[in-house]
């Protein structure tokens, strides 16, 4: 079984707070629990399968400037500058 | 009028006069008007659709180069982008997004004169199978309204189902558009993995899901596949599928074709009328001259788990970004100290999602990948390995959509486990990027059941004209509501 802590270490690392979110962790717990069956699959030996994909399929690595008034979308703006809190 | 006709059928009536978009999106509205407030299906309402309907109308009545879609309602699940309209994901955190742009399948539909009458109710962001984690409230089943939908696009079946749009675009990253097409009695499908373009579908996990439509009839599916398949070079995983016509030839049958029943789908753990419902598909396609062998897949057992760990740590990736700063902003401009920012960091996911995310962090991460995520992709490896291998033996698959009925509200969302195996019989395709197919069957106590055909890559068109074949063989009631 997982444990609580390791539980909460890993929500602190996704920026997760999961002090009021306890009733998660018993959830976590089975679901953690049942991927154990994962085991039981004997696929050790398995190969990978791997999308591939050449270079020059994909397309030409360029600017393309977007015409829409995007920085609208956002609420703390001025001109072309986003204000963000200050993170200490 | 009748709102319960075929795209099919609308665009005969609309071409023949006996019709107007203007008409038949009014009377949309009222219907969405009348019952909506029982069902839930829809987040949001386009208010400019019968205007636009009037507008196509005048581009008919002066035979003006009409779309072919010809003014049709078609409504989109809320997790994919249209210009200038709120797309929510069913999340608090994308409460006041507006979609910057169209997705690629929604300009599509748009350059066709589709009028998109509204976004559809989802689990949030695509992660469940009943709506109950929409944070906007779930969605009922049009069959029995103390049920679930199914879903996660259970917005997207419900509406189609129940008269509120003629079809609908949903998606499926394990079931999300098969499970509620079964669950309220429509035909949902799930493309070859690149059929569809994703661009302007908010990415859950990338390497599993489609976009795919919801319709009343499979005539429908392929119609709507003409308009939204193909290459785009938005979407670089997408697949040239030399322009297709899916709907040519629909009706060639079945004869002589050979289908697998799926052991580990359609034995332990099928509900007894689902077993019967099945079937009965089965000696339906046998009258068809379709024959039969069994087949058993024995990586499904571990499907449900590898489809988990892969979409957790997928979903970990994508949604990192909702992190309060670029989406769900509700600070003070002034200055935070890093704890407290943590604290509010994602607080607008809802408990599912919180949970996946965790889920995401920690089954890739060091020291638990391998017994995790390497064992997932190995089984994702050889579950497609085995069901390619089947696919030589026989032309497709068989097996019912979902293993039991539509259940109640509250039935299953406090167990985590029986809420994943819902979808045992679904992930299968996504894993093994295989097209599939729910096409409605039955009315079981007022409960609809659907049959599931899954096919070979790139095939689709040959599922859906197997599909086409069993849906004639049947006649189902009307919905109730």
């Amino acid at each position: 079984m997982i444990s609580k802590e390791e539980i909460e270490h890993v929500a602190k690392l996704m920026r997760i707070e999961i002090d009021d979110h306890v009733v998660h962790i018993d959830r976590i717990q089975k679901m953690i629990a049942y991927f154990d069956i994962l085991d039981k699959a004997n696929v050790e030996s398995e190969e990978l399968i791997v999308r591939e994909q050449t270079i020059d399929a994909l397309r030409e690595d360029k600017y393309i400037p977007y015409n829409g008034k995007l920085i609208e979308n956002l609420k703390n703006y001025k001109g072309s500058y986003v204000r963000a809190p200050k993170l200490i | 009028m009748n709102l319960g006709i075929s795209a099919i059928k609308y665009i005969e009536e609309i071409k023949n006069g006996n019709l107007t978009a203007e008409e038949f999106v009014s009377k949309t509205i009222e219907r969405i008007q009348k019952v909506d407030s029982k069902l839930h299906a829809y987040l949001s309402i386009n208010e400019q659709a019968v205007e636009q309907a009037r507008s196509i109308d005048k581009k008919i009545k002066t035979k003006e180069n009409v779309g072919a879609c010809m003014g049709m309602p078609i409504s989109i699940k809320d997790n994919i982008c249209v210009k200038e309209t709120k797309t929510t994901c069913a999340s608090k955190m994308l409460e006041d997004f507006i979609a910057p742009y169209d997705a690629t399948v929604v300009s599509k539909l748009k350059i066709e004169d589709t009028i998109i009458i509204g976004k559809t109710n989802l689990d949030e962001f695509a992660m469940g199978f009943t709506t109950e984690f929409s944070a906007y409230g779930p969605s009922k089943n049009p069959w029995n309204t103390e049920y679930v939908p199914g879903g996660s696009s259970g917005g997207s079946a419900a509406a189609v189902s129940a008269l509120e749009c003629i079809a609908s675009l949903g998606s499926d990253t394990g079931g999300s558009i098969r499970n509620p097409a079964s669950f309220c009695s429509a035909v949902g499908f799930k493309p070859t993995y690149g059929l569809i373009s994703r661009y302007g579908l908010i990415s859950y996990s990338n390497s599993i899901e489609q976009i795919g439509p919801i319709t009343r009839t499979v005539e429908d599916t392929a119609f709507l596949l003409n308009i939204i398949a193909g290459m785009d070079p938005h979407d670089n995983t997408t697949i040239d599928n030399q322009n297709e016509n899916y709907l040519d030839n629909i009706d060639s049958g079945v004869e002589g074709k050979k289908i697998g029943i799926i052991k580990e789908m359609t034995q332990e753990g099928v509900d007894k009328q689902v077993s019967a419902a099945t079937n009965k598909a089965i000696s339906n396609f046998e009258g068809l001259g379709a024959t039969f062998e069994e087949i058993s897949l024995d990586m499904v057992e571990y499907s449900v788990a590898a489809y988990y760990t892969i979409t957790a740590t997928e979903a970990g990736s994508n949604l990192a970004r909702y992190d309060n700063l670029r989406y769900g902003y509700d600070f003070d401009s002034e200055g935070y100290e890093f704890n407290s920012y943590l604290s509010k960091a994602r607080k607008k996911f809802g408990p599912e999602v919180t949970r996946r995310m965790i889920l995401g962090g920690f089954v890739p991460s060091a020291g638990h990948a391998g017994k995790y995520f390497l064992k997932a992709m190995k089984v994702k490896s050889k579950l497609t390995a085995q069901v390619n291998e089947a696919l030589k033996k026989v032309d497709m698959l068989i097996a019912p959509t979902v293993p039991i009925l539509p259940f109640r509200f509250g039935e299953k969302i406090d167990d985590p486990v029986a809420l994943f195996l819902v979808d045992i019989n679904t992930v299968t395709a996504n894993l093994t990027e295989k097209p599939a197919i729910s096409i409605p069957f039955e009315i079981s106590g007022g409960l609809p059941i659907g049959i599931q055909l899954l096919g070979k890559s790139m095939q689709d068109k040959m599922l859906l004209q197997a599909a086409y074949a069993l849906q004639n063989t049947v006649k189902l009631p009307e919905v109730p509501i």
